[in-house]
Parts: C-alpha cells; sequence; structure tokens
C-alpha cells in the first residue's frame, strides 16, 4: 500500500486536513492508529470526535503518528492508501525530548513515503517568532521535497483573511513547485488534492 | 555545520537530531544528501544554459494563475519529463524524444492562450526552446485565396513561430470546409513544418472541447503527433470572482463589497443563461474594463476624488440597471 505522508510545522493544520481529507473520501468512521516508541494503538472515531480530540489550537498536540487508511477511486476499481499524520517540524533544536524523539520519526517516516504533502500556515507565513512561521525547515523540506515525484505544498487557512498576502509569499517562495491553496477546515481546495493523490499512486 | 556530518548515515542523523546535537533544517539536509545517488544527484547537475531566477518568475506567473490546478499539475509534468531527458542525455542514457506539440481543450476565456504564453516562457528558460515567444494565430492567417497561396501563408506563419510557439485558436475551423477546402492544405503545410522543424517549434492547437475531438479523430494522422492533451475546464463562480480581485489588484483599483455582490449577480445569471460558453474569464475581463471606464465617468465630475475614490469601483461603476 502507497504511503502519503503529511508533514509541516507545528500547529500548520496537518492533523485537521488528514482527518478532513479521510472524511472527504468517504471514510466513516475514523480507524486511527497510533504509533509511537515501538507500541501502536487503534482507536475509532466519529469525524467530530477526532476533531475534537486530535486537534488543538496549541503546538505540539500530535507526538507520534497517526495512520489512517483511506479508498481513493482509481482506473481499476479503487486504490487504499495509508495517510500518515505526523509530529510539527520546529526551528532549531528543541528542548524537550520527546518533540526531538518525535520529530525523529517523522523523518524516518518521510524517507519511507511515497508521497509527501508538505503543510504551510498561510496566515503564519510572516509572523515571524510564532512556530508557523515560514523558516528555514519548510526550504529544507521544498528541497528534500524537490527528489521526489509526488511532492505537494499545500497552503492552508486561506480561509483567513491573513492568508491571502501568505499565498502570495508562499507561490513566489516556491515557485519551482507546486501549490495547492486549501482550508483544512472548510475542505476547500480538497478536490485538487484528490486529483494529485491519484495521480501520483 | 562540519565536513565530517556529510558521510553520517540516514540513521545516524536521525540519531543526532534525537539527541539534539542537530537542529532540524540540518538533519533535513543531510538527508537528502544521503539519499540514494541518482535522486542526490539532482542537485549537482543543474541544467545547462538556464537562468533560475527568469524560471522561478516564469513558474510564478503560472502558481498565481487562478484555479487551472489540473493544468498547473500537467505543465510540471511535462517540466520533469523535459527535465529527466535532460538528466539522462547528460549521463549518456538513452532518451524519449521529446515532442511536445500539444492540444489544449476548453471554453473561450479558459486561459488558454496564457497558459500558452507562459508556457513558452518556461520551455525558454529550461533550454528546450531558443526563443519561447508565441504567434497566437487563427484560420484566416492560414488559409488562402488560391492554390499555393494557403502553404505559402502557413510556411510563413511557421517561420515566424520557430524557436518559439505556434498557437492555432479553433483550429478546427481548418477542417471546416471539407476535402476541397483550402484548411486542408493548410494542415498538410503544418504536419510538413512539423517534419522539417523537428524540435524548433512547438505547435499547439486550440479550441473547444468537442470540436476538437472531431477534428483529431477525423484527422487521425494529426492526432498521433499531439501527445499532450491538456483541458481547461471553466472556472467556478468562485474562481471568477478571484479572477476579478486579481485582475483590479494588478491596475491598483478595489472592488467595493458592493460591486463584489453585484459582479457575483451578473456572473451567476450569465453562467446559468449559457451553456458554459459564456466567456469565463474574459467575460469578467470586459466586465471590470467596462467598470473601469464607467468608473472615470463618475468621477471626473467631482472637483477633489479621494485616493481612496480614486481606486474604489463601486456597483453603479457594474452594467446592469440593478440598484443595490
Ligand atoms: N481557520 C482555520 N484554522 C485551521 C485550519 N486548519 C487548522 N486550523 C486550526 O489550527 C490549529 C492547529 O490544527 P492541527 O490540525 O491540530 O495542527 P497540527 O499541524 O496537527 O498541529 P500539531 O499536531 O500540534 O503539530 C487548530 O486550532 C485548527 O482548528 C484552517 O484551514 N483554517
Ligand atoms: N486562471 C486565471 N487567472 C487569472 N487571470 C486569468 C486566468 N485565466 C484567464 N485569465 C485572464 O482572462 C483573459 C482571457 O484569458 P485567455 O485569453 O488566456 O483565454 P483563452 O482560453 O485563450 O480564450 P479564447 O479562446 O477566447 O482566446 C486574459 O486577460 C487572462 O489574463
Ligand atoms: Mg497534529
Ligand atoms: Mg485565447
Amino acid at each position: 500500500m502507497k504511503r502519503c505522508i503529511i508533514i509541516g510545522k507545528p500547529n500548520a493544520g496537518k492533523t485537521l486536513f488528514t482527518l478532513n481529507f479521510a472524511a472527504y473520501l468517504g471514510t466513516t468512521p475514523l480507524h486511527v492508529a497510533f504509533r509511537q516508541d515501538n507500541t501502536t494503538n487503534w482507536k475509532t472515531y466519529r469525524l467530530d470526535e477526532a476533531v475534537q480530540q486530535l486537534t488543538s489550537s496549541k503546538p505540539h498536540h500530535t507526538l507520534g503518528l497517526q495512520e489512517l487508511i483511506v479508498t481513493l477511486p482509481a482506473r481499476k476499481g479503487a486504490k487504499r492508501i495509508q495517510l500518515i499524520d505526523t509530529c510539527g517540524l520546529v526551528e532549531g533544536i528543541p528542548a524537550e525530548q520527546d518533540i526531538r524523539r518525535a520529530m525523529a520519526a517523522t523523518l524516518a517516516a518521510v524517507r519511507d513515503a511515497h508521497l509527501i504533502l508538505h503543510i504551510i500556515d498561510a496566515s503564519r507565513v510572516k509572523a515571524a517568532g510564532t512556530v508557523e512561521a515560514l523558516g528555514e525547515v519548510d526550504y529544507q523540506v521544498a528541497q528534500f521535497g524537490q527528489l521526489r515525484d509526488g511532492y505537494l505544498i499545500l497552503a492552508n487557512k486561506i480561509d483567513l483573511p491573513e492568508a491571502k498576502e501568505g499565498l502570495d509569499i508562499i507561490a513566489r517562495e516556491f515557485a519551482a513547485h507546486q501549490v495547492i491553496p486549501i482550508s483544512a477546515l472548510y475542505q476547500q481546495g480538497f478536490k485538487a488534492v484528490k486529483q494529485f493523490v491519484q495521480r501520483h499512486i | 555545520m562540519g565536513d565530517w556530518l556529510h558521510s553520517l548515515h540516514h540513521d545516524e542523523v536521525l540519531r543526532f537530531l534525537c539527541e539534539g546535537k542537530l537542529s532540524t533544517a540540518d538533519a533535513l539536509r543531510l538527508l537528502r544528501q544521503t539519499q540514494p545517488a541518482g535522486a542526490a544527484a539532482k542537485d549537482k547537475a543543474a541544467p545547462p544554459t538556464t537562468n533560475p531566477d527568469a524560471l522561478r518568475q516564469a513558474l510564478a506567473e503560472l502558481n498565481l494563475l487562478v484555479g487551472l490546478q489540473e493544468v498547473k499539475g500537467l505543465v510540471r509534468e511535462i517540466l520533469a519529463f523535459v527535465e529527466i531527458q535532460n538528466r539522462r542525455r547528460q549521463e549518456g542514457l538513452n532518451t524519449e524524444p521529446t515532442v511536445l506539440h500539444m492540444i489544449f481543450k476548453g471554453n473561450p476565456g479558459t486561459g488558454k492562450t496564457t497558459v500558452a504564453r507562459i508556457l513558452g516562457k518556461i520551455l525558454h528558460e529550461m533550454a528546450v526552446l531558443p526563443k519561447g515567444h508565441l504567434v497566437e494565430v487563427e484560420r484566416a492567417d492560414l488559409v488562402g485565396e488560391y492554390i499555393g497561396h494557403t502553404a505559402l501563408k502557413t510556411r510563413e506563419q511557421v517561420r515566424k513561430a520557430l524557436g518559439g510557439i505556434l498557437f492555432i485558436d479553433e483550429a478546427y475551423s481548418l477542417a471546416r470546409g471539407g476535402e476541397k477546402d483550402f484548411g486542408k492544405e493548410a494542415i498538410d503545410t503544418l504536419v510538413k513544418a512539423m517534419e522539417d522543424h523537428k524540435n524548433q517549434f512547438i505547435l499547439i492547437l486550440a479550441g473547444y472541447r468537442l470540436e476538437m475531438e472531431w477534428f483529431l479523430q477525423t484527422n487521425p494522422g494529426l492526432r498521433s503527433r499531439f501527445p499532450i492533451h491538456i483541458d481547461f475546464v471553466d472556472y467556478t463562480l468562485d474562481e471568477l470572482l478571484q479572477i476579478a480581485e486579481l485582475f483590479v489588484a494588478e491596475r491598483q483599483y478595489k472592488l467595493s463589497p458592493g460591486a463584489k455582490t453585484k459582479l457575483l449577480r451578473i456572473l451567476q445569471k450569465k453562467v446559468s443563461d449559457s451553456e458554459g460558453n459564456f466567456g469565463n474569464a474574459r467575460l469578467v475581463r470586459n466586465l471590470l474594463e467596462k467598470a473601469i471606464r464607467q468608473q472615470a465617468v463618475r468621477l471626473v465630475s467631482l472637483t477633489r476624488p479621494t485616493r481612496e475614490e480614486l481606486m474604489l469601483i463601486t456597483a453603479q461603476d457594474l452594467e446592469g440597471r440593478e440598484t443595490l
């Protein structure tokens, strides 16, 4: 099964995107596999429960890998792929050991993924000093992604007014990459993301 | 970052990250550099004669077009293909012939010409096209009035397009008149030019989806020469509004909330009155050009319009008697 990993800065909206995208593809209920420190736990949620419990406005809510299996219509029947939600990547060297360990797990999973969806918070691009702001990590992720066929940037939170300017900056800064504007909250732009994923599996 | 770090194994990079000895960005950089040889080679071998800034700019121009996600995706696939063929050539590997003649299918105003123009720039920057300019023609520019005239006219347009893109709008009209029509001669001349000037220009045939499909079906010889087909779907209302905002912003104007509402209503009506063929982005452009002139008429009688007033397009500037 092909693996599609969702990475980006903390609080960029990775989890909300993963959950809502799975729902958009008709996945219900959501069976989430939590993988952390060599153990796996399964839990089943309705969409609203999952959003309530797994997303948060404070960063580092997700500290391990969270996997969901979804089905996509394909040329012959349907294809199953795995969506992998991850711990946010922070700039510099974080003081907390558990965050560093979780980030290492994120990068190890990136190595094995077929598709990389890189989420950037378009509403915070210029908010220097916040965890979501555009930074060296995003540029490095993009350079890493360039080596892969299935690499896509999702400019998230375009429902927020501040995202307009951020979107222009992202399009300019990552001109060599495909950028799709989305709102993980309102499921905007999901059709284009689905088509991208379909083309690359 | 010390040089010795570059010899780290993948797993060691992750361990160092875990132990707080590497920043996230450095870890990513090292992981990229320890990717399998083939993949990492991409870093070193920059394509030969390209100017990265101009390329970035052309790609940004494409990115900033509203919607067109599928088109953008396909353009990127074409670029990846060209890029990899270049790499393979550098490595002495067999390469696929880079045939980039294309069919653009879609209603008027869906961005076909705009995309073709940007594509020309991009392929120029990627060293595929020596010039990258766009020569846009239609039936009347190719078809003549007597035997031999058509070949002459068509060859002349091809000559102008050498090094760039020859873009034929409503290309199916070349097959309109049937066997005896001079359009047929234009098609034959184009096919011959594609052979004679291989890799020296790109031919794009554009037009309504159904007509283009009919055209290719009735000219099977043509079909096989166009490996790339791109569908331009109609813009959604939302995208049309975004195009409107982009259009006015580029000209330092703004739409008042009332103007937006009215514009949306006009678009809604046009969309439902016609079956797709309502003009798409071109309609938006025409409406706004008119509105800009209308605003001038409204303001010219004021003694001292403010900066804000000079920028603002209001509902009354948009055509139609409707009052809001
Ligand atoms: N307005 C708006 N808010 C969003 C959007 N996407 C995410 N958010 C909010 O941003 C916050 C972070 O979302 P999460 O999905 O938890 O972000 P994350 O990237 O998984 O964060 P970590 O797991 O902590 O790294 C939450 O409060 C979300 O509701 C969006 O498209 N629009
Ligand atoms: N996606 C877009 N974003 C912003 N502006 C656009 C977009 N698509 C088209 N436009 C604008 O709309 C106008 C019409 O577009 P264009 O001429 O490319 O359409 P076309 O498909 O070639 O139409 P036609 O078949 O009538 O020639 C142009 O002014 C262009 O700049
Ligand atoms: Mg999360
Ligand atoms: Mg046109």
